[in-house]
């Protein structure tokens, strides 16, 4: 197994700054390591010099390594108690008071189970055509893939639990076909969903946004990158916008930048408060 | 202080060892202990509140990027890796699972070794896999103190077993011995 050193690191991460304009200075250092380490095992590359000459030489390879570098979310329907929540106390009311569509955001997809589970949730909860989903990914390659509805099936089992815990109406298995090493979700579920690359700094993020679901993808930035990146989600928002995030993430509170009160603490819901 | 930071893995079978520990240390312990512990993906709450029980210590999950400090026990969160960074902080993962687990004895104790080398104490107790064994190994090639619960006092073997074929520990302790080494830690 490789081990890189700091010095593998920065240079990893000055070359993906020389060579794309694209920094990763801000992103957590062990989480980063580990995920370079796994890229380096995956396309059989021995040591930090291979991984920047690949870098360097394939300029198709960039987007292979942005989508194998994000983390995917666990599972689908990860923490079934926020995802009946958001059926029984949250949509009803939200949706009641919004007129034209609700605008949701998720920043973050990479395997899609985030977005999958929401639009299952909103097409079980029959208000799919009262929202507007956004989805941003890093990559190309990671838009591609949940678009085309694959899912790796080893995440399977865990989120059949997930969806029996989270009392959906049918069978997770009426939402997927099975092939050999890949499931193959249904797309019509997602098929107004707006995809978008977004940028490591989040430069080009969507504005007045009702409900940004952004769980467990703030863990892997230090701490600047953080407040940087909660800025931006804080003006994503439009005025009572809420935010959901991990549940052992940060607490996002009250700083220079943006104001949140706590909604629900057990699952991690926050809304904007304006500047008084 | 010579070390930094003790960090404890294991499963089935060490709850009860844990918190023997945990009764005996002082209020004052002079280090941070990690608790890396198998437990169900799904159930959240109820293992820190059952820890904290009888420890003298308090025992938290802590949220990302948190800030360890000393007397203070981190027990890993349901479904997510605990990783130490450096400048000794915590930092949280939702990665692959490694050896069916998440948390992941492994992913703590190398993070952890990589953050403190020669200055941690790693401690690897009853449990029923061989989760921790890479981990232990790293702990002692980085210089720090590699203990193994005596496989002849574990309710289930395989895990300290597997500790011991991969590494030449330090220390093979039943849980007085263990507790006694920790107490002398000033």
């Amino acid at each position: 197994m490789p081990d890189l050193g700091i010095v593998d690191i920065r240079e990893i991460i000055r070359a993906l700054k020389s060579e794309y304009n694209c920094d990763f200075g801000n992103y957590a250092l062990t989480s980063f390591k580990q995920r370079l380490e796994r890229i380096m095992i995956l396309f059989n590359l021995g040591s930090a010099e291979g991984l920047i000459g690949k870098l360097r030489s394939e300029k198709d390879f960039f987007d292979t390594f942005l989508h194998e570098l994000a983390v995917p979310a666990t599972e689908m329907f990860r923490d079934p108690s926020l995802w009946r929540w958001l059926r029984e106390e949250f949509f009803p009311s939200a949706i009641n008071k919004t007129i034209g569509k609700y605008k949701i955001w998720l920043p973050g997809c990479v395997s899609g189970a985030e977005l999958y589970s929401l639009a299952i949730l909103l097409s079980e909860m029959g208000i799919s055509d009262r929202v507007h989903i956004m989805a941003t990914c890093l990559s190309d390659k990671s838009i591609e893939l949940i678009k085309n509805g694959c899912y790796d099936s080893r995440k399977l089992e865990v989120s059949e639990e997930n969806y029996k815990r989270f009392n959906g109406t049918r069978e997770l298995s009426a939402y997927y076909k099975a092939d050999r090493n890949c499931i193959f979700r249904n797309t019509p579920l997602i098929e107004n969903v707006e995809f978008r690359k977004l940028t490591v700094d989040f430069d080009n993020a969507p504005l007045n946004i009702k409900l940004i679901l952004f769980r467990n993808c703030m863990i892997y930035l230090n701490p600047t990158q953080q407040d940087k990146i909660l800025k931006v989600i804080y003006d994503s928002l439009s005025p009572s916008g809420y935010l959901i995030t991990g549940i052992r993430e940060k607490v996002p509170g009250i700083s220079a930048g943006w104001d949140f009160e706590t909604i629900n603490e057990t699952e991690s819901v926050y809304r904007k408060r304006i500047f008084s | 202080m010579i070390y930094k930071a003790v960090i404890i893995g294991g499963s089935a079978g060490s709850f009860q060892v844990v918190t023997r520990i945990l009764n005996s240390l002082p209020r004052t312990f002079p280090l941070p202990v990690l608790l890396c512990l198998h437990r169900l993906k799904h159930v959240r709450s109820g293992f820190v509140e059952a820890l904290s029980l009888k420890s003298n210590i308090p025992v938290e999950e802590p949220h990302d990027k948190e800030l360890l400090k000393s007397g203070r026990a981190y027990l890993a969160p349901a479904n997510y890796h605990m990783y130490i960074e450096l400048a000794n902080r915590i930092a949280l993962s939702t990665e692959d699972t490694v050896n069916h687990s998440r948390p992941s004895i492994d992913l703590s104790f190398i993070t952890a070794a990589n953050a403190y080398r020669e200055k941690l104490i790693g401690i690897i107790l009853s449990g029923a896999n061989r989760d921790g064994a890479l981990g232990l190994k790293r702990v002692h090639d980085n210089g720090g103190i590699a203990i193994v619960q005596d496989p002849a006092e574990c309710e289930v073997k395989t895990m300290t077993q597997s500790a011991l074929q991969l590494t030449r520990v330090d220390c093979v302790y039943t849980t007085d011995q263990i507790i006694n080494f920790l107490l002398k830690i000033k």
